[in-house]
C-alpha cells in the first residue's frame, strides 16, 4: 500500500465503534489514518453484545460490517495489540511512541484456519466470553475477530510446538520480541470507551461468592447468537433458570462503594447515572422472554431512564410483554440455601414503603459505566485533563462536545462520559469533522 | 392534617442531622437495616417525614428510638446522606420534644447553655462550700444527701412528666386504645431492654455487635451498680472490704469503658462516631470523669490523704453535680430510659395489632 508508515493525518486510539466510526470517516475524507487498538481485535464492547435497544438488532450483524471496512480501507493502518507509550506535541505535530506486543505469529502469513487451535493441548478460560468457557492457548481472539489472525497466550503455553507443527504457512514464531515504533501525527482522537464496573467491588450483591449472582456482560454473553451454550444457563448448576432479577445502578449513582471495600481509583464512588443499564436490561429481560417463555422477570430500579428515541416505547414494550418492574434499591443479597443456590433480595419497595425479600434463582448486575483513562497519563508535555468523573475533560461540552484540553486532541465515544452505542457514533462522527478541519487549518 | 415545613430541616441541623436531603429514596438504608421489619421499617420513612418536615408524624413515632446505630444504613448510602445520623438527631430534638422544661432543646441546640449550666454549678457548690466552712465531714455528708435527692428530685420533677409526655405523644393521642392486660404484657418488655439492650445484639456485623454491645452491657451494669454502691451502701463512709472493693471495680469498669468509647469518638472510623455533637462528648467525658473521680477519692480514703487533698473531692462531686442535674434530666442519659419505654411502647402497638 501507499502508506509512509511513520507519517499520518490521524491516530485514533482505540478501535471501538467509536474509533472505528472517526477512523472511517476521516479515511473516506482522504486522511491518512492509524488506528491503534490494544486487544488483539478490533469491535470494543459492542461485538461481545447480544442484539441493540431499542430496535434489537443483532449487534454483530451490524457492527462486522464497519470492523471489515475499517480493517480493508486503504487510508486506514490497524495497529493491535499495541499500546501507547508516550504522545509528544512539538510545533503542532504530534510525536507518538507505541510498543506492539508479540502475538507470536505473524500475521501476514496467518490465514485464520484454525488448524493450530485444534492441535493446542491447553486450555484457558475464554475473557470474550467472560470466561463462562474455555478455548485454547492459540487461538483467534473470538470467531468474528478481525483481522482474523490466531495469537499465542504465552503465559498458558508450553511450547510444545504442536501449532508449530500444523501451521501450513508457517506463521508460528516463539521468538517474537515486543516491536517498539515511532510516528508522527497531526492530530489525534481518543475513542478509548469505558471500564465496566467490576461488582466485586459491591460486596454486598456477594458477586464472586454466590455463583448465580452474574454481570449484565455475562447475561448478554448467553443470549447473544455467537452465545457459548445454546442456552440460557445458570452458572452455579447449569439449570435453567425460571425467576431471573435485574438489580439497576451496580456501580452508578452510588457513593458508597469506597465506604465498603476502602479502594480509590479503579473502584471509586461513582454519583453520575450510566445511561446505558435500564435500556440494555429492558433489553435483555425482553430477550429472555423469547429465550426463556416460561421464565419471570422482575427489574429493580431507582428510576427508569428512558430517553432516547423510541426509548420509552420499548420500555412499555417490555412491561406490556409482562417484565415486572419494582421501584426500590437492591440492599444485599444472600444465598440462605446452598444446596438449592437461590438468592434472596432484600429491599424496600419504595412505592409502598414496605421492606420485603424477593427469591430468585439468577441475579443479574446491571454493572455501569466507569472512565477508562489510562491515555491521559501518556501525554507528556501536555495535560490531557479529565472532569469531575475522571472522564476525558470536554473543554466546550455544549458547543463543540468533541474538544479537549490539548488542540489538535479530540475525543470520540464514551471516553467522555457514559454513552449508548448511536450517541457514541454520533460523537464520533463530530470528532472526526473536528480533526478533518484542524488539519486543513494547519 | 399534615403541613409541610420546609424550615424543619434547619431545625433538625441544629440537633446534628447531616446532608439528609441529599436523600434520592431508593431505599437503600431500610433493606440494609437489620432492625427494620415488614411492620417496621425505618430509616427512609423518617428521612421522608424530615424533608417533609411533618413534625407531629415524628412527634407519634417511636422508630427513631428502634435504632441502636450500627452505622450501616450510612455507610451504604448511595447518596452519603447519613440516614443514621439523622436518626440520631431525630433521638435527640424528640428527647427535646418530650422534655416539659424545655431546657433539653436550649442545650442542645447552645453549647453556650452548656457551659453556663457547668460554671453555675461549680459556682453553687463554692458558695454551697463556703457557708459549711469548708468542714469538710459536712460536705461529704451534704455529698451523700445530695446523691439521693438529686435522684429522686429529678426522675420526679423531670424524667417521669417526660415519659407521660413521650406516652401521651405515641400513644394516647393516636388514639391507641390498650387493655391493662396488654400494658401488664409490654412492661416486661422495659425492663429486658433497659438492663440488657438484647435488641442492640440484632444489629449486622455479628462480632463487632457483640463486642460493642458488651461494652454497653457494662457500662450500664457497672453505672446502676456503682450508683447503689454509694447512694445506698455508702461507699464513701463504709468499712466493710466487699463493699469498697465493689465500689473499685464498677467505678473502674466506668472509666475504662468511658474512656474506649472517647477514642472511638476521637478517632471517628466508625459511621456512628463521625459526627459528635457536644451532648455526645458530655455525655462520656462527664460519665468517664465520674468514675475516675470517684475512684480515686475512695482511694485516698484508703491511703488517708484525702484531707490534705479535699479538692480532689470538691472536683468529684462538681462533677457529679453537673451530671445529675443538667447531663441525666437533659441530655443524653435519658436515652437509657426513653429507649426501654420506647420499647415497651411498641409491644403495645404491636399487642393490639395482633388483637385487630
Amino acid at each position: 500500500m501507499s502508506i509512509d508508515k511513520t507519517k499520518y493525518d490521524a491516530l485514533v486510539v482505540g478501535g471501538g465503534i467509536a474509533g472505528q466510526e472517526a477512523a472511517l470517516s476521516l479515511a473516506d475524507m482522504d486522511y491518512k489514518v492509524l488506528l491503534v487498538e490494544k486487544d488483539l481485535s478490533i469491535g470494543g464492547k459492542m461485538i461481545h453484545l447480544s442484539k441493540v435497544f431499542p430496535t434489537l438488532d443483532c449487534a454483530a450483524c451490524i457492527t462486522t460490517p464497519k470492523m471489515s471496512e475499517t480493517a480493508r480501507h486503504p487510508n486506514i493502518n490497524l495497529l493491535l495489540n499495541t499500546n501507547i507509550l508516550e504522545i509528544e506535541k512539538d510545533n503542532g505535530i504530534f510525536s507518538i511512541a507505541l510498543t506492539i506486543r508479540p502475538k507470536y505469529v505473524k500475521e501476514d502469513l496467518c490465514t485464520g484456519c484454525q488448524l493450530c487451535e485444534w492441535v493446542c493441548p491447553v486450555i484457558v478460560d475464554d475473557g470474550f466470553n467472560n470466561n463462562m468457557v474455555g478455548r485454547k492457548a492459540i487461538s483467534i481472539a473470538f470467531n468474528l475477530a478481525n483481522p482474523k489472525v490466531a495469537a499465542i497466550d504465552m503465559n498458558h503455553c508450553i511450547k510444545c510446538k504442536k501449532c508449530e507443527i500444523a501451521c501450513v504457512p508457517k506463521a508460528i514464531d516463539y521468538s517474537m520480541q515486543p516491536q517498539n515504533i515511532s510516528i508522527e501525527t497531526k492530530t489525534v482522537i481518543i475513542s478509548t470507551g469505558f471500564n465496566l464496573f467490576k461488582p466485586e467491588n459491591k460486596p454486598q450483591y456477594g458477586y464472586g461468592k454466590y455463583p448465580n449472582v452474574i454481570d449484565a456482560m455475562q447475561m448478554d454473553r448467553l443470549i447473544a447468537p455467537t452465545r457459548p451454550y445454546n442456552s440460557v444457563v445458570r452458572p452455579g448448576d447449569g439449570k435453567i433458570p425460571d425467576k431471573i432479577a435485574y438489580v439497576l445502578c451496580t456501580g452508578s449513582r452510588d457513593t458508597s462503594i469506597e465506604n465498603a471495600i476502602g479502594c480509590s481509583v479503579d473502584c471509586a464512588n461513582n454519583p453520575i447515572c450510566s445511561q446505558i443499564c435500564c435500556m440494555y436490561s429492558i433489553k435483555q429481560a425482553q430477550l429472555l422472554m423469547g429465550a426463556l417463555p416460561l421464565a419471570d422477570i422482575t427489574i429493580y430500579y431507582m428510576d427508569i431512564r428512558a430517553f432516547g428515541k423510541g426509548y420509552e416505547e420499548f420500555y412499555q414494550q417490555a412491561k406490556g410483554m409482562g417484565v415486572s418492574f419494582i421501584k426500590g434499591k437492591i440492599a444485599k443479597i444472600t444465598q440462605k440455601d446452598h444446596n438449592s443456590g437461590d438468592l434472596i433480595l432484600r429491599y424496600e419497595d419504595v412505592t409502598t414503603g414496605t421492606l420485603k425479600e424477593a427469591k430468585h434463582d439468577l441475579v443479574v448486575l446491571s454493572v455501569g459505566v466507569l472512565p477508562n483513562n489510562e491515555i491521559a497519563k501518556v501525554f507528556t508535555n501536555q495535560k490531557l485533563e479529565l472532569d469531575d468523573q475522571r472522564f476525558i475533560k470536554q473543554v466546550d461540552e455544549l458547543l463543540s462536545p468533541s474538544l479537549t484540553s490539548i488542540e489538535g486532541v479530540f475525543v470520540a465515544g464514551t471516553a467522555a462520559g457514559p454513552k449508548d452505542i448511536p450517541d457514541s457514533i454520533l460523537s464520533a462522527g463530530s470528532a472526526a469533522s473536528e480533526a478533518a478541519s484542524y488539519i486543513n487549518n494547519i | 392534617m399534615s403541613h409541610i415545613n420546609p424550615n424543619f430541616a434547619k431545625e433538625l441541623e441544629r440537633y446534628g442531622a447531616k446532608d439528609f436531603n441529599l436523600c434520592f429514596n431508593c431505599g437503600n438504608c431500610t433493606a440494609i437495616c437489620s432492625l427494620s421489619t415488614k411492620d417496621n421499617s425505618f430509616p427512609r420513612e423518617m428521612i421522608r417525614f424530615s424533608a417533609l418536615g411533618l413534625e407531629d408524624d415524628i412527634k407519634s413515632s417511636l422508630k427513631p428510638w428502634m435504632c441502636y446505630y450500627c452505622g450501616e444504613c450510612s455507610t451504604d448510602c448511595p447518596r452519603q446522606a447519613h440516614p443514621g445520623e439523622l436518626m440520631m438527631s431525630l433521638r435527640r430534638w424528640l428527647t427535646a420534644k418530650y422534655d416539659w422544661t424545655g431546657l433539653s432543646g436550649l442545650l442542645y441546640k447552645h453549647l453556650s447553655a452548656y457551659i453556663i449550666g457547668f460554671l453555675l454549678v461549680i459556682v453553687g457548690l463554692i458558695v454551697f462550700a463556703a457557708k459549711l466552712d469548708w468542714n469538710q465531714e459536712k460536705i461529704m455528708h451534704f455529698g451523700h444527701l445530695f446523691e439521693m435527692f438529686a435522684i429522686a428530685g429529678v426522675f420526679a420533677i423531670i424524667l417521669l412528666p417526660n415519659i407521660f409526655r413521650m406516652w401521651l405523644y405515641t400513644i394516647v393521642r393516636p388514639k391507641v386504645k390498650a387493655t391493662v392486660k396488654v400494658y401488664y404484657k409490654a412492661f416486661s418488655e422495659l425492663l429486658v431492654h433497659m438492663f440488657t439492650q438484647k435488641r442492640f445484639l440484632e444489629c449486622e456485623k455479628l462480632q463487632e455487635t457483640q463486642i460493642k454491645w458488651f461494652e454497653h452491657f457494662i457500662l450500664v451494669i457497672g453505672y446502676l451498680s456503682l450508683l447503689f454502691t454509694t447512694v445506698f451502701l455508702d461507699w464513701f463512709g463504709s468499712e466493710n472490704m466487699f463493699i469498697i472493693a465493689l465500689g473499685y471495680v464498677e467505678s473502674a469498669i466506668i472509666f475504662v469503658v468511658t474512656f474506649l468509647f472517647i477514642l472511638k469518638r476521637a478517632k471517628k472510623t466508625e459511621a456512628l462516631h463521625k459526627f459528635s455533637q457536644p451532648s455526645d462528648w458530655f455525655f462520656v467525658i462527664w460519665l468517664f470523669l465520674m468514675g475516675i473521680t470517684a475512684f480515686l477519692v475512695r482511694l485516698f480514703i484508703d491511703i488517708g490523704i484525702l484531707q490534705n487533698n479535699f479538692w480532689l473531692y470538691l472536683v468529684h462531686i462538681s462533677v457529679l453535680v453537673q451530671w445529675a442535674i443538667i447531663i441525666v434530666p437533659f441530655g443524653k442519659w435519658t436515652h437509657f430510659l426513653y429507649r426501654s419505654f420506647a420499647m415497651c411502647f411498641a409491644r403495645i402497638l404491636e399487642l393490639n395489632d395482633m388483637k385487630k
